[in-house]
């Protein structure tokens, strides 16, 4: 800490210039740098009181509200917790995972390039709906094994049941109902529906299907072992839907409450057909590559930089990759640390 | 197990114990840590209410309304300073917009002006990154306080063997930006200006009462 001392007529004058604190780090700090303040100046010029002054006072430890747990060093840790008998927490090498759920699409559907726009009577429509065909052998192989488990299975009737899950699903994520919801949508979707609904209030409405929603898809795997299968299918929607977000404020951020639009949507819905009370709930939605750019939001905003990385941490970042690499390569001993990593 | 067999049992148990082995408590129900620290103080949860007002949702509002200004609450906790200190700082932020409080804070030779300032700034920061706030400059300081925190005493030698209490103060800081411009006079009504004095002196002429008069 810089001390800047000017001798006044009989004390001693101090101003302090201040570190900027460890809280906030990012652009801001370059403001903070340099912050003066004044101590008190009435202290006797001669510092042979100073230790009288010092001993008027018996020193009591006080805690540093400032610093952050995740901040401390960790000798000093080490130190405090030997101070105070305490043991060091037990270090958590569990991994948790959910196997009521797949984590993704296995073997996802390519949606056809302009899809919704072309007309089946069209060359290239007609092209599309041809391939569609051919593509459809595995489906079929799967939906034959979802008959297996569930006998009443049933392609077309499946679709309409697949729109009120999926209505269902977006009027309970408006609601905000988080109770509800986990019913229709699985624990996949679930953190990805919940996450931008907080603050805000949305107005959602279905008005109605362009097109009769349609099974476009349909897979099954097996997860751990070979009786546990999931299975996955992926409907079609063409709908008209209308769409408000509000922000906190209950100022409008996107959208329109009167404006109708219409959606083309590839929704693959996930049931575990193992298990013998699992429901069919909405899992993913597939966004195709050739799908045009999102509107911008109305409001402008600032692009964060990223801060350039030293060559150095590329080079390193670099090398560690082709470790990892030829660890992969090496057996199954090595798979397990590229997951750990 | 009847009060009698308990009693019992236990004389057994004071029996069993071999002459000459001192009880003493175990090390672990003896209070051996630092009281002051906050982690270790379960009691200490500092101002909880505050922060709480972020999470409200506003009802939407119709497009011909005028729209709601935003607004973000941040504070800042035990500051290692006297919130009588901190006062001065508090209020004189209190009506400005940001740019104008942290550019008077970063000259005012007070201990208290650095955390007020940081607040401020992390305030706006988070203003823009999480309420739809769209422009950082254009926020002022509806609210600015302070609250006590936590206190610790200590002792002070004074002659003839007396001793003093010393208090070892910490403050919040709480701090309440809104979006927009801050209204011309925070505090009071401007001074008024000589033709408005003129017109309520006018005024008040005209509708005073004569007695005993027509």
């Amino acid at each position: 800490m810089e001390v800047i001392t000017g001798a006044g007529r009989n004390c001693v004058k101090l101003l302090r210039v201040i570190q900027p604190s460890l809280v906030l780090a990012g652009p801001e700090t370059s403001v903070l740098t340099t912050q003066q303040f004044r101590e008190r100046h009435t202290k006797h010029w001669n510092p042979k009181w100073k230790k009288l002054r010092r001993e008027k006072f018996v020193k009591v430890d006080l805690p540093n509200f400032e610093e952050k747990n995740d901040e401390i060093p960790k000798e000093v840790l080490r130190s405090r917790m030997k101070e105070r008998g305490v043991l060091p927490p037990r270090p958590w090498f569990e991994r948790s995972f959910y196997i009521s759920c797949t984590g993704g699409i296995f073997e996802p559907y390519v949606p056809p390039e302009g899809d919704g726009k072309k007309s089946f009577i069209s060359s290239t429509g007609a092209k599309q709906k041809f391939e569609f065909l051919e593509k459809k052998s595995k489906s079929m192989l799967a939906v034959r094994k979802i008959r297996s488990y569930e006998e009443d299975f049933d392609t077309t009737q499946f679709a309409t049941e697949a729109q009120d899950i999926y209505i269902k699903a977006h009027q309970l994520m408006a609601e905000k109902n988080k109770y509800a919801i986990r019913e229709v949508i699985s624990e996949r979707a679930y953190p990805e529906m919940m996450h931008n609904i907080r603050d805000k209030t949305i107005h959602w409405k279905f008005l109605q299907s362009l097109e009769p929603p349609r099974v476009v898809h349909a897979r099954c795997t097996d997860l751990i072992t070979k009786e546990n299968i999931f299975a996955q299918v992926t409907v079609r929607f063409h709908t008209q839907q209308i769409l408000a977000i509000y922000d906190r404020f209950g100022r409008l951020m996107h959208g329109s409450e009167t404006l109708p639009k219409d959606v083309l949507e590839y929704v693959v819905f996930e049931k575990h057909i193992a298990n013998e009370y699992g429901v069919w709930r909405l899992h993913e939605k597939i966004i195709p590559d050739w799908m045009p750019a999102k509107q911008p939001a109305p409001i402008t905003f600032r692009i964060e930089e990223e801060p350039e990385q030293p060559l150095e941490a590329i080079e390193a970042a670099k090398e560690e990759k082709v470790e990892q690499v030829e660890a992969g390569k090496g057996g199954e001993g090595s798979k397990e640390k590229l997951i750990a990593a | 197990m009847s009060g009698l067999a308990k009693q019992f049992s236990r004389l057994l148990a004071i029996r069993c114990i071999p002459n000459g082995v001192r009880q003493i408590l175990p090390v672990q129900a003896l209070h051996t840590t630092n009281v002051l620290d906050k982690n270790w103080n379960t009691a200490n949860t500092g101002p909880r209410k505050w922060l709480q007002y972020n999470k409200v949702v506003h009802p939407p509002q119709e497009p011909h309304e005028e729209p709601r200004n935003a607004y973000v609450c941040h504070m800042k906790t035990n500051i290692k300073y006297s919130p009588d200190k901190m006062w001065y700082i508090a209020s004189f932020v209190r009506g400005m917009t940001v740019d104008e409080a942290v550019k008077q804070l970063s000259f005012i030779l007070r201990k208290g002006a650095k955390y007020a300032k940081e607040t401020i700034l992390e305030a706006q920061k988070i203003a823009v990154e999480r309420h739809n706030v769209e422009f950082k400059s254009n926020l002022w300081i509806a609210e600015s306080f302070v609250g006590k925190g936590r206190y610790f005493r200590g002792v002070r030698r004074h002659a003839r063997g007396r001793t003093g209490e010393v208090e070892y103060k910490h403050c919040h800081y709480f701090v309440r930006l809104e979006e927009g411009q801050p209204p011309k006079d925070y505090y009071l009504p401007a001074p008024k200006t000589p033709q408005e004095q003129f017109d309520e002196w006018m005024e008040g002429m005209r509708k005073r009462k004569i007695t005993h008069t027509l």
